[in-house]
């Protein structure tokens, strides 16, 4: 019978995983992202960008909400702000994509720090609505300063050609956010595995002990703002390239409580989470318009149309379910499982 | 000075509607310590509502005003009974974000149910010009400054004197003790939840009479909160004037600045404001203890 998970050494403790049945499935679960595009068609294929790109949003607001305790409803700003970068910066000033797109981190990391600042001294619900406010100004500035922005009218981006390899291709698109994901999955792993990470999740669960302790929060708050906005500004970089037009109007609100609902649903302060998060909130519609589908014409009709408010009402409930059944998320969920099969005879 | 006269006129209209629902924002706020971000889309179910009574049902204006008011405060209640009362106990951040949930579950099942159409509210008393020296106010657009002085004084009042107010004060200061007292906790947390709406509801009315009844109505809620912040989230007559002061501003900054100014200068004040006093202007500040 097993006794649990005995942990003997400090390197084994901070390893990714001691459990060679978690790096087996790993592998497996690459391979198997790996040949998707052959047997895939174009639709599932755009998909599977939106989910990759979304998931990159999710973990770096994960790293900021979930794991540092810092309430941003503003990441969507951040968002807006590498889109633009990147997309300005090929349109207008004709950059190569492969400068443009790091810019986007670099330009929403800078940013954070003009919200970074004010929000030392702010706390939970104060912090929120002050980031809330910080990505209204923003969209703000991308609507209304038009000779920088093209404001209203929207940003084209023709060139599109990364290292040789055209992202306008489905298929080129899907291995290149593939490869962001992983590599931002495993920065952020690293990140949470240093002094740094475990200075986050101090300051998440106890800020005054965490000073104590003799974590400097000015430091390592402006330091989870600026990884975060990094990561999230990246995705806006890669949403340049997957939509090649972009306006203001990509970046709502909605954007913001969407990207909210893939870390609850996924389970706060978990890369995992934030992954399982943004596939099942990009998902969900999808399997939901599916099943309208098979309804009763007449039904189907009426609800077919209303698509967008059926999108918004699933989210709003997954959202107050979640909280209210289960508030780890599906990561949770899938914990308990495990513990309840390794520990049969004596799981509760 | 013509031109700043009724510059300041039309923000103290606009600023009516950001303090009812900065009003609304605090009455919860200052109750339950929960933070509403549904409360435009609450503004936003009542008014629609309303405008389904007015104009399939054609209920007379007399009528209109209490069932409103009757309905908006059974809204409230359902959803404080539904969603925020099975939350008692868990974390305040779990609370707020199941607002935001519901924020959004009430704006998509608005829409699922209204469409998408704007539509006019037409109420007896609109279409007339009001002149005050200089200043052309619209009949509706006193009537909202009416309607504003109205539910400050008598929400002061009802803090102030009412025995029902006085106990949700108690709750808010101190809940084991009112508990002690004999103040049932849930009850005025229900209350609170109705009041609120009840509020907003009539900022949502006047908004729809004011613009339309529109599916975009609940960023009134979202650009409320300045306000909320600039009165305090635990006073709800200082977030009432804290939306007349942003909504001044707001129509000052654009008239004299930049358009562009119009929907964010609130939201630069607020964040200057919290970067010198974090907890707003009148907010009292929280001692933690370790």
């Amino acid at each position: 019978m097993r006794t649990g998970n005995h942990i003997e050494s400090y390197p084994r403790h901070i390893s990714l995983s001691d459990n060679p049945v978690v790096w087996f499935w790993l592998v497996a679960l690459m391979a198997a992202m790996i040949v998707l595009p052959a047997f895939s068609g174009l639709f599932v294929l755009g998909l599977a960008i939106r989910i990759l790109i979304a998931a990159v949003g999710a973990i770096g607001l994960n790293l900021l909400t979930g794991s540092t305790g810092q309430i941003s409803l503003g990441q969507s700003g951040f968002l807006a702000a590498g889109c633009y970068t990147t997309g300005l910066l090929i349109a207008d000033y004709n950059w190569p994509p492969e400068l443009a797109l790091p810019m986007s981190g670099i330009v929403a990391a800078a940013l954070s720090f003009l919200v970074g600042i004010p929000s030392l001294r702010l706390k939970g619900l104060y912090l929120a609505i002050t980031t809330l406010a910080f990505s209204f100004i923003i969209t703000q500035f991308l609507l209304f300063a038009e000779p920088i922005t093209h404001g209203p009218y929207g940003v084209r981006i023709e060139d599109t050609v990364l290292f040789g390899f055209d992202l306008a291709e489905p298929t080129t698109m899907y291995y290149f956010c593939l490869g962001i994901l992983v590599l931002v999955t495993l920065g952020v792993l690293n990140i949470m595995r240093t002094r740094v990470g475990r200075a986050f999740n101090a300051i998440r669960d106890q800020d005054i002990a965490a000073r104590a302790m003799g974590i400097n929060l000015t430091t390592y708050k402006l330091t989870a703002f600026a990884a975060s906005s990094f990561i999230v500004g990246l995705a806006g970089g890669l949403m340049a390239f997957q939509f090649r037009f972009i306006n203001v109007d990509i970046f709502s609100v909605t954007l913001a409580i969407e990207a909210l609902a893939m870390i609850i649903v996924g389970g706060l302060g978990s890369v995992a989470g934030a992954i399982i998060g943004a596939a099942f909130i990009i998902l969900l519609p999808e399997f939901v318009g599916d099943a309208i589908g098979l309804l009763p014409a007449g039904i189907s009709d009426v609800l077919a149309r209303g698509a967008l408010e059926i999108k918004g009402l699933l989210i709003g409930l997954v959202i107050i379910l979640t909280l209210r059944l289960e508030p780890d998320g599906l990561i949770g969920v899938w914990r308990n499982l495990k513990r309840y099969w390794s520990r049969w005879p004596l799981s509760v | 000075m013509d031109l700043f006269l009724n510059l300041v006129a039309s923000g103290l209209v606009i600023g009516s509607v950001y303090g009812l629902i900065g009003m609304s924002f605090a009455i919860i706020f200052r109750t339950t310590g929960v933070l509403n971000f549904a409360q435009g889309e609450v503004m936003m179910l009542v008014a629609y509502t309303a405008w389904t009574l007015t104009h399939t049902l054609l209920f007379p204006f007399w009528l209109l005003v209490p069932s409103t008011i009757v309905l908006a405060a059974l809204i409230g209640m359902a959803i404080e009974r539904l969603f925020i009362r099975p939350m008692t106990g868990q974390p305040i951040f779990a609370i707020v974000m199941v607002t935001i949930g519901i924020a959004i579950t009430l704006r998509s099942l608005t829409t699922l149910v209204w469409g998408h159409e704007f539509e006019g509210f037409s109420v007896p008393f609109s279409g007339g010009v009001v002149e005050i020296g200089p200043v052309f106010l619209l009949t509706e657009q006193l009537a909202v400054l009416i309607l504003f002085m109205a539910v400050s004084a008598m929400t002061w009042a009802f803090f102030r004197f009412s025995r029902v107010g006085m106990a949700m004060r108690a709750t808010s200061q101190d809940e084991t003790a009112a508990l002690l007292m004999g103040v049932d906790s849930r009850r005025m947390s229900s209350f609170a939840w109705a009041i609120s709406a009840i509020v907003s509801g009539l900022a949502g009315v006047m908004v729809s009479v004011l613009f339309a009844r529109a599916p975009d109505m609940w960023h009134f809620g979202l650009k409320s909160f300045p306000a909320a912040i600039l009165g305090g989230l635990d006073s709800p007559i200082g977030a009432g004037f804290g939306g007349l002061i942003i909504g001044v501003i707001g129509e000052l900054s654009a008239g004299y600045v930049w358009n562009g100014l119009k929907e964010i200068s609130g939201l630069i004040l607020i964040i200057v404001i919290l970067m010198v006093r974090p907890y707003g202007l009148f907010g009292e500040k929280e001692l933690e203890r370790v």
